[in-house]
């Protein structure tokens, strides 16, 4: 028993040891002089890259055990922005993206190993969750605010959801639940520590651009993406893997591609 | 259960959308029911279905607020959400507060009965930690300091800087968020168990996860009721051990005072029978000299032997007043000058030689012996006692050695006496020296009262010598006696 046995070491992580200071006031910058002297289309693919490369590189960093990872969010950025380059440029170009999970199963192949109860479990809970939350979701949003259920073109779903698997998801549950979670877990009541990750992703996407910004919008968003965090913060813990998470958002937000929200 | 729960939700919906009637449905209040049930059977976890319920219900409200706002029928429908939230919130949080209060009146009873008992400190600690791991769902240690050593349940040892050690140290709670070293957060809440006013060890409880306020304040109290179990135990199993000690003291004593009553019996008995001997010799020699006429020779000879019985009287009556002197603890009375011990053995073994013609006695001096500072009666009673006993307990014809031989360091005179008699068994070779005793087979194979030995031991112990006894192989007895010599 390590309370017995081991001398207690203070935790030598505060809330913001190992962050990349450096590499964020890069994308920060860069991502300014875009606005300032790009055309809108260009500063839309350098802001889009800068905040998911951010959010990845950021959670490589924190949760890193061996080396540094200073640099990670600039080589996260230029994957993202090389993918979203790709899909503005090419037909079938979104598919670029899932060069993401492979360069990080490659870089961080820890945060998709095994998970605790095994993949199929894992991946089955999340995708259970993410439908569930999904059916919900359209349902609602088509009765409630008549959002007409009308899938996008089959090219244009599979972009987006490759979106969501190499950028949006991937960028959010490894930042917010990985590394944000795991940070607050250690200090504070499971409760805090979910509320705080689950209440900055919503806050993320709140700010997100892509997002449309009615207040009946807004209130579904942060009522869904709250439980879609907690959720997420749960299967985490009880599968001690990203891959629960991960299922569960994919399916989720597959769930909201199908509508046609303007 | 939960199918049932799952069940019965689908079912209320199915029912609200087949009547048509939106958020106004009266069916809604049936998802009170299988909420209040998942919140009683689950507790806290019953809230999912409280949310689940609200989830269902939703598209039924929400599209209704949207299209024609906020009318009486939608305002129930809100209130209807508020009241199933609320319901599950409060119900979760009764039922997980009872059940705590349960589980902590189990683990009370569930601790008496682990440390129940007259087992010893560390099987009650093993049962005790087994019980709390089973209920407290985490891995459990249990430090108990036992005098300068410290009983551990749940490890090997205790490091001074861990967290168990310092609340060991400092007597206060301890709780750690995280022990480190794991993606998951490993808590520790660790507690001193208290008693005599003080910290008497300390309850660990590590986990994966969460221990909040409230069961660490569980815990706490926990580990104070455990201390004073603990300590309760303690005292009782201290109250037996001595109730069985003063048993096994007391039982020793009445065996003793039996024994001392056996032995002075026997003694009475046999004091009587050496007395009666000598005193029936004089009063028949005596009568036959006042009643007949004898030639001067034979009034010779009955003199001689109302001498010899006489004093044989006398030394029966002076081993008694030792024997009383020795009972009140009081040294024999000596007038110590030097003495040749060559001298005083010689002398006695020759008036003892005169008398015993039976047997082969031998006498064996180191030429030069240093002198004694000893009462030279005392030492003939000493080696007339030993020599005596040996020619008693040993076949007619055998030999018995007397020798003598000086040691250094300090100065002394190791004075033997050996025979080739059947020895002593080896149960009474530490006894024959107290007053009574009288080893097995003693009585039937010689007289006296049983105290030579004694009242030699004490002349040697107020000489400031020592006596043993030993047997020799293969048979007969030793004796061996040191008296210090004159410096």
């Amino acid at each position: 028993m390590r309370a017995l046995e081991q001398t207690l070491v203070p935790p030598a992580d505060g809330w913001l040891t190992d962050t990349p200071a450096a590499a964020l006031s890069v994308l920060a910058v860069g991502w300014l002089v875009a606005v300032v002297a790009l055309p809108p289309p260009s500063a839309r693919v350098i802001g889009l890259a800068a905040a998911h490369g951010a959010l990845l590189g950021t959670a490589l960093a924190w949760t890193a055990t061996e080396r540094s990872e200073r640099w990670a969010p600039l080589q996260a950025a230029l994957l993202i922005g090389t993918a979203a380059a790709c899909a503005r440029t090419f037909p079938g170009g979104a598919l670029a993206y899932l060069a993401v999970p492979v360069w990080l199963a490659w870089r961080r192949g820890a945060w998709l190993s095994r998970p605790r109860a095994g993949w199929g479990r894992a991946i089955i809970a999340g995708a259970v969750f993410g439908v569930v939350l999904g059916l919900h979701l359209l349902v609602n949003a088509s009765l409630t605010l008549g959002y007409r259920l009308r899938p996008p073109p089959i090219a244009g779903l599979i972009g987006w959801i490759a979106y969501d698997v190499g950028a949006n998801v991937l960028a959010t549950e490894a930042f917010f639940r990985l590394a944000l979670f795991r940070r607050a877990y250690r200090r504070w009541p499971f409760l805090g520590a979910v509320a705080l990750s689950a209440g900055a992703s919503v806050a993320r996407y709140l700010v997100d651009p892509l997002l449309p910004h009615s207040a009946a919008i807004l209130a579904g968003a942060t009522f869904y993406l709250a439980l879609l965090g907690a959720g997420n913060c749960v299967l985490l813990v009880r599968t001690g893997s990203l891959v629960a998470p991960l299922s569960a958002a994919i399916v989720f937000f597959g769930a909201y591609r199908l509508l046609t929200v303007r | 259960m939960t199918l049932a729960v799952v069940v019965a939700l689908a079912a209320i919906t199915v029912a609200i959308g087949l009547a048509d009637t939106g958020a106004a449905s009266l069916w809604r209040h049936a998802y009170h029911v299988p909420v209040l049930a998942a919140t009683v059977r689950w507790g806290a976890a019953g809230m999912v279905a409280a949310l689940g319920a609200v989830l269902l219900y939703a598209p039924f409200v929400l599209p209704a607020l949207e299209r024609v706002g906020a009318t009486p029928a939608v305002l129930e429908g809100l209130l209807t959400f508020g009241s199933l939230l609320g319901i599950g919130a409060l119900g979760s949080a009764l039922t997980a507060g009872a059940r705590r209060q349960r589980t902590r009146y189990e683990t009370l009873v569930a601790v008496h009965r682990a440390i129940d008992g007259d087992t010893p400190l560390e099987v009650a600690l093993g049962r005790l930690r087994a019980c709390l791991e089973a209920r407290l769902q985490g891995a459990v240690a249990v430090v108990v300091r036992d005098g300068d050593r410290l009983s551990i349940a749940g490890g090997a040892a205790v490091a001074s800087g861990g967290a168990v050690g310092r609340v060991l140290a400092t007597g206060t709670p301890l709780f750690v968020a995280d022990l480190g070293g794991r993606d998951v957060p490993r808590r520790c809440f660790v507690a001193p168990l208290l008693a005599r006013g003080g910290a008497t060890g300390a309850l660990a409880l590590e986990r994966d996860g969460d221990i909040g306020a409230d069961e660490r304040q569980a815990v706490r109290a926990l580990a104070a009721h455990v201390g004073l179990a603990l300590e309760n135990a303690r005292l009782a199993a201290l109250q037996r051990r001595f109730a069985d000690e003063l048993g096994e003291k007391v039982a020793a004593a009445t065996r003793q005072i039996v024994e001392n009553d056996r032995m002075k019996s026997e003694f009475v008995a046999i004091a009587s029978h050496e007395l009666r001997t000598p005193l029936t010799a004089l009063q028949g020699f005596s009568e036959l000299l006042a009643t007949r006429r004898f030639a001067p020779s034979e009034i010779v000879r009955l003199g001689a032997i109302m001498s010899a019985e006489t004093e044989r009287l006398g030394r029966i009556v002076s081993d008694f007043l030792d024997l009383s002197r020795l009972e009140r603890g009081l040294p024999p009375p000596l007038r110590r000058e030097r003495v040749d011990a060559a001298v005083v053995i010689a002398d006695a073994v020759e008036v003892l030689r005169r008398a015993r013609t039976t047997h082969e006695l031998e006498v064996d001096c180191a030429p030069i012996l240093p002198p004694l500072d000893a009462d030279p009666d005392a030492l003939d009673r000493i080696v007339k006692n030993l020599v005596s006993n040996a020619l008693k307990y040993s076949p007619p014809g055998s030999r018995v050695r007397v020798a003598a031989r000086p040691l250094q360091m300090p100065p002394a005179v190791e004075i033997v006496v050996e025979d080739e008699g059947g020895g002593i068994a080896e149960a009474d070779l530490e006894r024959v020296f107290e007053p009574y005793y009288r080893a097995h087979g003693a009585v039937r194979a010689a007289g006296g009262v049983g105290l030579g030995l004694a009242v030699v031991k004490s002349l040697v112990d107020a000489h400031g010598g020592s006596i043993r006894a030993e047997n020799l192989t293969p048979h007969g007895t030793r004796m061996t006696l040191i008296l210090p010599a004159v410096p």
